[in-house]
Formats: C-alpha cells, sequence, structure tokens
C-alpha cells in the first residue's frame, strides 16, 4: 500500500508554509514537496512541469494577496487535461463564510475543503477518497 | 445649507403674463426660470438642477398632464404641479390620483395658495433627496459591514489557526529547540492578531469619533511614533529624515493625525526593499495659515500601477512579502476626509512611492457627530 505522495502547497503566508510542510513530513507522508507563496508561481510552475509532474496533490490556501485561491481556479480550469488528471486539489482555509463554501462545493476541480489548521487524518481521509490509487 | 438654498422653479406656460406675474411676485423668493415651450422645458431639466415644476394645463400641442407623462421617467425627482381652469378640474384629479402631478393649483390662483403649494411641494422633494443620501451611506455601511464580517471570519481566525497548527506541530516534537521556534513563531502570529485587532479599534474610533481640535507639533508627533516602532527589527535600517517648515500655528484633530502618520510610517517600515542598502523615508512637512502640506517620500518595493486605485480601499493587500491586513490605507484615507484633506499617490515599483497629503488647520471648533 502506498503511503507517500507528492505535496504542492500554496499559501502567501510563510509561517503556515512552515507549519504544513513540517506537519506533512513529520508524519513522512512526503514522496516530495514543493511550496509557492503566490499562486501566479504555483501556475507557472505547474505550466512548465506539465508532462513531467508526478500525480500530485494540491493543498490550496482561499484568502491570498495578489491572486487568490478562486481566481487560481479561475486559470487552473484551462490547463489542459492530462495535466488536471494527474492533481488532487484541496483548498486548506481558515473561511468559515458560507459563499465561499459554496463556491468550493460547486467548483469541479476542488475535491474538499480542509479547515485550517492542517490535521493529518482528515487529509488522508479526503486523499483516499478520491482516488488514492491514482496519485 | 439645504435649508438656506433657494428652491429652483421650472413654470411652463404658454401664456407669457402668466409667467411674468408669477415672476415679478416670486423673483425674491425662488429661483425662477420661465418658458412658453414644453421642448425648451425638457431642455432646462437636462442642464439644470429644478426642485419643482409648474405646468400649465391648457397648452396648444400638449396638456399640462402630457408633459409631465413625458417628463416623469427621465425626471422623475421634481415635484410636478399642475395650474389649471375650473373646466379642467377633473383632468386635474384624475392626475393626481395616477401620480402624475403633486397638486393642482386653480385660476387664477391666489399667492399664498401658490406659496403654500410649493413649500409643501419643496418640503417632500427635500425628504426624499434626504432619504436617497441616507440610503447611500446606508448601502457604504452594510457593505462595510459585509466586507469587515468577511474580513474578521479571515483575519481574525488565521493568525489563530496558525498558531493551532503550531501547537498541533509542537506536541509532535520532543526537541528542545524546534520548541523554542515555535513558541517565537506563535509569539509573531499572536502580535499579527493584536495588530489587526488594533487597527479595527481605531477605524472605529475614527469613523464615529468626533473631531477634537487643538494646536499640533509634527516634531513632536513624529518622534512619539517613531518611539513606539524602535524596538522593531526593520526599524534597524530605516533611516527616517524630517523637514518641516512652519510660519504659522496649526491646528486639527491629534487622534487622526497620530492615526494617519503611524499608518503612513509603518507602511515605510513595512514596504522596505531589502535588495537596497539603505530604506530611508522622508517627511516633509509645509504649514502655512491654511494648511499642512506633507509628503511622505520612501525608497521601498513600491505600488504597481494597476494597484494604485486599489491600496485605499478596505481588505486590500498587495504583495506576499509581508502582507498587512489591508485596513491600514483604508483607515488613512477615511481620515483624511474627516480632516477636510486629501491625499495623494505616486509610485514607481522597484524605486518608491511618494504619499502627498493637504490638510488644512482649523480656525475654529469643529464638533462634528
Amino acid at each position: 500500500m502506498k503511503s507517500k505522495y507528492n505535496f504542492l502547497l500554496i499559501d502567501d503566508s510563510e509561517f503556515d508554509l512552515f507549519v504544513y510542510s513540517s506537519i506533512i513530513k513529520k508524519n513522512h507522508l512526503a514522496e516530495s514537496l514543493h511550496m509557492f507563496r503566490s499562486a501566479k508561481e504555483a501556475l507557472i510552475y505547474l505550466r512548465e512541469e506539465k508532462d513531467s509532474l508526478p500525480p500530485t496533490v494540491v493543498l490550496l490556501d482561499l484568502q491570498m494577496s495578489g491572486m487568490n485561491g478562486f481566481e487560481f481556479m479561475e486559470h487552473f480550469s484551462l490547463l489542459p487535461d492530462p495535466l488536471k488528471k494527474k492533481i488532487r486539489l484541496f483548498m486548506l482555509s481558515s473561511t468559515i463564510d458560507q459563499s465561499d463554501i459554496d463556491r468550493v462545493d460547486a467548483d469541479p476541480y476542488i475535491l474538499e475543503l480542509l479547515s485550517k489548521p492542517l490535521e493529518i487524518p482528515p487529509l488522508l481521509k479526503a486523499i483516499e477518497k478520491h482516488g488514492r490509487d491514482m496519485l | 445649507m439645504e435649508n438656506q438654498q433657494k428652491i429652483h422653479v421650472l413654470y411652463l406656460d404658454d401664456e407669457a403674463h402668466n409667467l411674468n406675474s408669477f415672476r415679478a411676485y416670486f423673483r425674491r423668493k425662488y429661483d425662477i426660470i420661465t418658458t412658453l415651450s414644453p421642448a425648451e422645458a425638457e431642455e432646462i431639466l437636462e442642464k439644470q438642477d429644478i426642485h419643482i415644476i409648474l405646468a400649465d394645463q391648457r397648452m396648444p400641442g400638449i396638456t399640462g398632464v402630457e408633459f409631465f407623462e413625458k417628463i416623469r421617467q427621465l425626471y422623475p425627482d421634481p415635484m410636478r404641479i399642475l395650474i389649471t381652469g375650473y373646466t379642467d378640474i377633473n383632468a386635474a384629479i384624475d392626475a393626481i390620483n395616477k401620480g402624475e402631478v403633486f397638486r393642482f393649483i386653480g385660476k387664477p390662483w391666489d399667492h399664498d395658495h401658490v406659496e403654500n403649494t410649493i413649500g409643501q411641494a419643496y418640503e417632500i422633494y427635500r425628504t426624499r433627496a434626504d432619504l436617497r443620501l441616507r440610503n447611500l451611506e446606508l448601502q457604504k455601511a452594510y457593505e462595510e459591514l459585509d466586507k469587515f464580517v468577511y474580513s474578521a471570519s479571515h483575519d481574525l481566525r488565521a493568525p489563530l489557526m496558525s498558531v493551532l497548527g503550531l501547537v498541533n506541530l509542537a506536541l509532535m516534537d520532543e526537541d528542545v529547540a524546534s520548541q523554542n521556534q515555535y513558541l517565537e513563531l506563535i509569539r509573531l502570529s499572536v502580535k499579527k492578531l493584536d495588530t489587526f485587532i488594533i487597527n479595527i479599534i481605531d477605524y472605529y474610533k475614527n469613523a464615529r469619533g468626533t473631531v477634537k481640535v487643538e494646536e499640533i507639533h509634527f516634531g513632536p508627533l513624529i518622534e512619539e511614533i517613531r518611539g513606539t516602532i524602535a524596538y522593531l527589527p526593520e526599524y534597524q535600517r530605516l533611516n527616517v529624515e524630517t523637514r518641516i517648515g512652519q510660519t504659522a500655528p496649526f491646528r486639527s484633530d491629534l487622534m487622526k493625525l497620530r492615526l494617519l502618520f503611524n499608518n503612513l510610517i509603518t507602511n515605510a517600515l513595512k514596504f522596505q526593499d531589502r535588495g537596497k542598502d539603505l530604506s530611508y523615508l522622508r517627511i516633509f512637512i509645509d504649514i502655512d495659515a491654511q494648511q499642512a502640506r506633507i509628503r511622505f517620500e520612501d525608497n521601498g518595493i513600491g505600488i504597481e500601477p494597476e494597484n494604485l486605485d486599489k491600496i485605499f480601499s478596505m481588505f486590500y493587500t498587495v504583495g506576499a512579502q509581508n502582507s498587512g491586513s489591508g485596513i491600514g490605507l483604508y483607515i488613512v484615507n477615511e481620515a483624511v476626509k474627516k480632516l477636510g484633506g486629501s491625499i495623494n499617490v505616486s509610485s514607481i515599483p522597484g524605486e518608491g512611492s511618494i504619499f502627498e497629503l493637504v490638510i488644512p488647520t482649523v480656525n475654529h471648533e469643529v464638533h462634528e457627530v
């Protein structure tokens, strides 16, 4: 049974990136781990990697300065299908705003909203539910 | 203000002597424009701010009621009063019932009746205008409240969730050195949250507070603010220069000015360009009998042109580096407005920003609600 994943974390808070990457590493879940402090940089990375990108779990923050999580999703939806198929994307946010939650539900590419702070059991459960075998 | 303003009356009648006698009698009381032609009346409505329209019912080509029907869509605000002889009273009553006109004045009219009717019409006109204004203000307040609640759910919760994440992480770690690192990060997060809360309180003090006028001494004010941030590590590499030229005493609201200086100085601190050997903030203040011109010049990271017009809106933040809560410049802008001044910003990304403020001096006590 495979239990390590390739992670891509997008959060404008260096602080949160540090915390979540540490938690993931401490639980020995990471095959690889990439972090981006802006959604724009993450998009550039995804476009560049395209074919060489391994199956990846993306944890995307919502409230970011510059391009926020939903704006990122608009660009994400335009990425080529084979690339998107390799990605399991979860939104990681402290939001409790109903319109945010509705928007997450309506987005075909956001599999689930995980609440901050990141905890391992819900993360694993979410990965399991949304096609662990494909990662 | 509005009460002192003369009532603007437009009178349309095909008989010149009616217009003339109206004008002769009421010219001191109202601002009167008269016309014989319905087409010209429409032109006047387009160009001028009219409060009350009087129109004669019997005109060649168009009746008064028809004229009102025609202009109502485009100019719903002015109050419409019909002038009519006895034979047309039924048409007038019908028009009132349909809401086409406010009242009718029977011919021949007596002055007191006309004056009363116009007075009542204007009363309603003003009440409606006030109501529209209040509605706009309310709408703005609601929008801000929405933004506030949304932002509160983020800016108040996010640092807390960060702390919680760190606590979870610390619980997994036995190592004392790492524990101390986590504690330091928790401290930073708590500070950030505290700053946000203080900002929110400042904002509401500024928004609801009264204006208290006193003589302002800019030198000591800036020193005081520098004292409160001197402990910050970023402060050590920021060189603050102040130049003040003053030819007359300056009077204004100290609390709002403190808020303003505090935010602008803190911004220069936060948005330093680390690529430059030394960061500077130059504050130039020129005070004369009318106003203070204040200029903040820094060599920080600057602001992208497309963001310049957004920086004063609530909860807007620029750049991932050391992002703020997005309320600082909003507070500055609101404070400047309350002080009756203006603020301008110009910036070149990578070179720095210049904030220029003009704040009028207050020569009398102001009591504002």
